[in-house]
């Protein structure tokens, strides 16, 4: 019989050393996030400088603007599909394509596609192998040149990007998903990367932001608005930080491991040399860019990943929890597959700063992290129930975790307002901070369970995308 | 759970102080935070907010006078508060790049009279990069070149001697385009913006043969990017490329690099007139290269030269090119100077030459609204 004393003893001492670990893990962990965010301070000044300074010349007679295909991959878009491109085929660039792919729809959006755009099939045989599932069609319009529409059988987001990358002419495709609206001058400046640094810039991504209560007409963001209700607006707290300010800190170390796919650009001959998207994926944007930034460096060639923070594309966001959980838990199940099938890069310093840094820090923060919070929070309540608690360590918990998350929270407002400051009332604004406080109470708890939720569906080999419940845009006559 | 301190060379801090450290630091960094960030939110919807209710009026008073030949603008500015004049800045800087002819030099008298040339003259004075990059903006929209040559200003960075080349090319100011593009390109080390770029290809097409000389000269100094980048300027100057030097673009076709070489052939497309570059053995070399990008590339250059021998020696390669992308660029090329082709001369590409000619047929569709030939 073991002495229960001694059972109480060694208890207490794993109860003591787990949260020993917790406080080093997030001691090092915020050290990381706080000096990403400083650094995306000094990236922020740099850009904001250029991006003030207007040249003297006449950007739409330059040739030197490379040719762009807007890949847009359709499954079942028939509502908005014909808006959308009509918002895409008046994007100011000089030198555009946009490349349709109907994804093996069930709806009749070939059919509006067909009917409005007054396409016809080409009768040609495709002239080059294009690795995706059976192409039926291809279609060209009668009055816009600049679309092309590739009608196939269903076989996911990836294959139908594949397809329009494999089918498209241009050196340079933007990876955008149908309801997302792009700003007019994003192309502009998106491509500016692969102006200055020509065949070395592999990809460049803008920033995403929340459409959700923004008003929209002719498919033209006219007027930015926080949501305001909870949830979408906990989104837009959550996009400021993570997806601006901590993308702008990791391009200034040359880390940049991830463009969003609802708007990247990049380099067509590159992703095809690594065969495109990948299928057995379900976050494609993050496993396409660790991809290309290993094969490059297997390569040994020059390159560059680059974030701009002033393009923008919108995208509306899940309103419901049950919407966000499906979403939040597939991004979890992508992260873990691309981190497990590129594991040979961590700590791996034949990949530089991304395999000795960024990616080690990426799992341990992103991946990690959640779990380990997770974990924190059951072990809490726990040690409380067998008078375990030390009031002290819980205080070191509360302060790292939610005080912390709040600064950085914060910190990524702060960074938006002396920028690009879309949200220019200081209500918003205001609103805004009080979303980076409540975010922590309830919002970052149910998160880290989602985040146990992704493991498990990930390691019992779950593999589908969830519906997204779209509630459209709001315009000027709601 | 219970923590008494940390313990580290030789000493031990209580908990408390510990903590009351960490609190103490989180609490100051959110003060700090929540109210610089309101503080700067508030300033800068105060100073937005100011600025719109003033703008409507502004643009309509500048809109009038503008088209006025009496429009005494130093009357105007002197009643204009410093934010109203600010404002005013604004909607020139707006106009200046959209209007041209009377209107413009109007506008470039309004600029005079908000003494932009003398604060413009200060600011090339300073510091910061960008401060200068902007003085020489308004300089050159004002076209006020002199006030560069009334300072001792030396541009120090790629940004700076395109701006001030664009400055002296768009107020005619260069005695020779050679002067501009050795501002651009001697001594360059880095690569240029879009913007320094379009400055180097405006300047060379007033006299394509002195950028020949000059990368003649130096190609072999400069970075990748930036040879990369005059090659693609040299491709888009059409065919007026009198110079007797050209032996720098063949040379950069056995470059290393595949882009580089693509870049070159393209680049060859515009001087396809030249005997002495058209030899068959340089035809066989190049058709030849261990790239598809490169071969791809070449096959734009024949197309582009467009008389019989390029085009059979297009059309030769292209019905023994094993690469399918290489094949489709070359019959892109192909398609675009000939809307027929031979089935006999098609033989061994038929498919993408359909393929190539079913979208040039509704490319031609979609621009002039009728179908040319099915």
């Amino acid at each position: 019989m073991i002495d229960v004393h001694s059972l109480t003893h060694l208890m207490l001492q794993v109860i003591t050393w787990f949260g020993l670990l917790v406080i080093g893990y997030y001691l090092v962990i915020n050290a990381y996030y706080l000096s990403i965010h400083v650094l995306a301070l000094l990236e922020l000044r740099d850009d904001v400088q250029e991006s003030r300074w207007d040249p003297p010349f006449r950007e739409f007679a330059s040739p030197f603007y490379p040719g762009i295909g807007i890949v847009v991959p359709a499954y079942n878009e028939a509502a908005t599909i014909v808006e959308s491109l009509q918002s895409m085929l008046s994007l100011n660039y000089p030198e555009a394509e946009i490349v349709v792919v109907n994804d093996g729809s069930t709806d009749d959006t070939l059919d509006r596609l067909v009917e409005h755009f007054e396409l016809e099939e080409v009768d040609a045989e495709i002239p080059v192998d294009v690795p995706t599932e059976q192409i039926h069609g291809v279609y060209r319009s009668r009055t816009y040149e600049e679309l092309l529409v590739v009608d196939k059988d269903n076989g996911g987001k990836s294959d139908a990007l594949n397809a329009g990358i494999w089918l498209t002419d241009m050196p340079l495709f933007c990876a955008v998903d149908s309801d997302t609206i792009i700003d007019r001058d994003a192309l502009l400046q998106l491509v500016r990367p692969f102006l200055e640094q020509p065949r070395t810039a592999v990809a460049s991504g803008g920033v995403i932001r929340v459409a959700n209560e923004c008003t929209v007409e002719d498919g033209i963001v006219q007027s930015v608005a926080l949501p305001k209700t909870g949830l979408p607006g906990l989104q837009v707290m959550e996009y400021l930080r993570a997806f601006y300010s901590g993308r702008l800190g990791l391009n200034r170390i040359k880390g940049l491991i991830l463009i969003s796919g609802a708007f990247g650009l990049f380099q067509t001959e590159a992703v095809r040399e690594i065969g495109g998207y990948r299928h057995d994926t379900i976050t494609e944007d993050l496993d396409i860019v660790v991809r290309l930034h290993r094969h490059l460096i297997d390569e040994g060639r020059e390159y560059t990943v680059d974030f701009v923070p002033e393009p923008v594309a919108w995208t509306e966001v899940p309103t419901s929890r049950s919407a966000l959980g499906r979403q939040r838990r597939r991004w979890y199940r992508g992260m873990v597959e691309t981190v497990v099938s590129n594991r040979g890069m961590l700590f791996n310093p034949e990949y530089g700063r991304v395999g000795t840094v960024v990616f080690p820090f990426f799992v341990a923060a992103e991946m990690f992290g959640p779990l380990i919070e997770g974990i924190g929070y059951v072990i809490l309540p726990l040690a409380w129930y067998f008078g375990i608690l030390d009031p002290a360590f819980f205080l070191v918990f509360f302060l790292l975790t939610t005080g912390f998350g709040v600064f950085l929270s914060w910190f990524g407002i702060f960074s938006e307002v002396l920028s690009f400051n879309r949200y220019d009332s200081p209500w918003q604004i205001l609103r805004l901070l009080w979303y980076g406080v409540l975010e922590n109470f309830g919002y970052r708890q149910w998160k880290t369970v989602v985040a146990w939720q992704g493991l498990v569906e990930y390691l019992r080999g779950v593999d589908s995308w969830g519906a997204m419940e779209r509630t459209g845009f709001k315009t000027t006559d709601d | 759970m219970l923590l008494q301190g940390v313990s580290a060379l030789g000493y031990t801090v209580p908990l408390a102080v510990v903590l009351a450290v960490l609190a103490l630091l989180v609490g100051i960094g959110l003060a700090v935070m929540f109210w610089l960030t309101l503080a700067v939110s508030v300033s800068r919807s105060v100073r937005d907010t100011r600025r719109e209710r003033v703008q409507s009026d502004l643009r309509d008073q500048l809109l009038d006078r503008m088209f006025d030949p009496d429009a005494e603008w130093d009357e105007w500015v002197e009643g204009l508060s410093r934010r109203e004049r600010s404002v005013v800045e604004s909607l020139l800087d707006e106009y200046l790049r959209e209007v041209d002819g009377r209107q413009a030099e109007r506008l470039r008298d309004l600029g005079t009279a908000l003494e932009i040339p003398e604060r413009a003259a200060r600011r090339l004075g300073s510091r910061n990069e960008f401060d200068r990059l902007t003085a020489l903006t308004w300089l050159t929209l004002l076209q006020a070149p002199e006030t560069v040559q009334e300072t001792d200003f030396t541009p120090q960075t790629s940004r700076e001697r395109a701006s001030v080349a664009r400055l002296q090319y768009e107020n005619g100011t260069l005695d020779d385009p050679r002067e501009g593009l050795s501002l651009l390109l001697e001594n360059a080390e880095t690569e240029f913006t879009v913007f320094g770029q379009d400055t180097l290809y405006r300047i060379a097409t007033d006299d394509p043969g002195a950028l020949f000389d000059i990368a003649a000269a130096n190609f072999r100094e400069w970075s990748r990017p930036l040879l990369i980048q005059v090659l693609l300027v040299c491709r888009h100057l059409g065919t007026s490329v009198t110079t007797e030097e050209l032996s720098w673009l063949t040379v950069t076709l056995e470059h290393d690099s595949e882009a580089v070489r693509a870049a070159a052939a393209e680049a060859l497309g515009n001087v396809g007139w030249r005997s002495d570059i058209r030899d068959e053995g340089f035809l066989t070399r190049v058709v030849a290269d261990p790239s598809p990008q490169v071969r791809g590339a070449v096959y734009e250059m024949l197309a582009d030269w467009g008389d019989e021998t390029a085009i059979a020696a297009l059309t030769d390669s292209l019905a023994f090119e094993t690469d399918t992308r290489a094949r489709l660029t070359g019959a892109n090329a192909l398609v675009r100077h000939r809307s027929t082709l031979d089935s006999a001369v098609a033989r061994g590409f038929a498919d993408t030459w359909a393929w190539s000619s079913e979208h040039a047929k509704y490319d031609r569709l979609a621009r002039t609204g009728s179908r040319v030939s099915d």
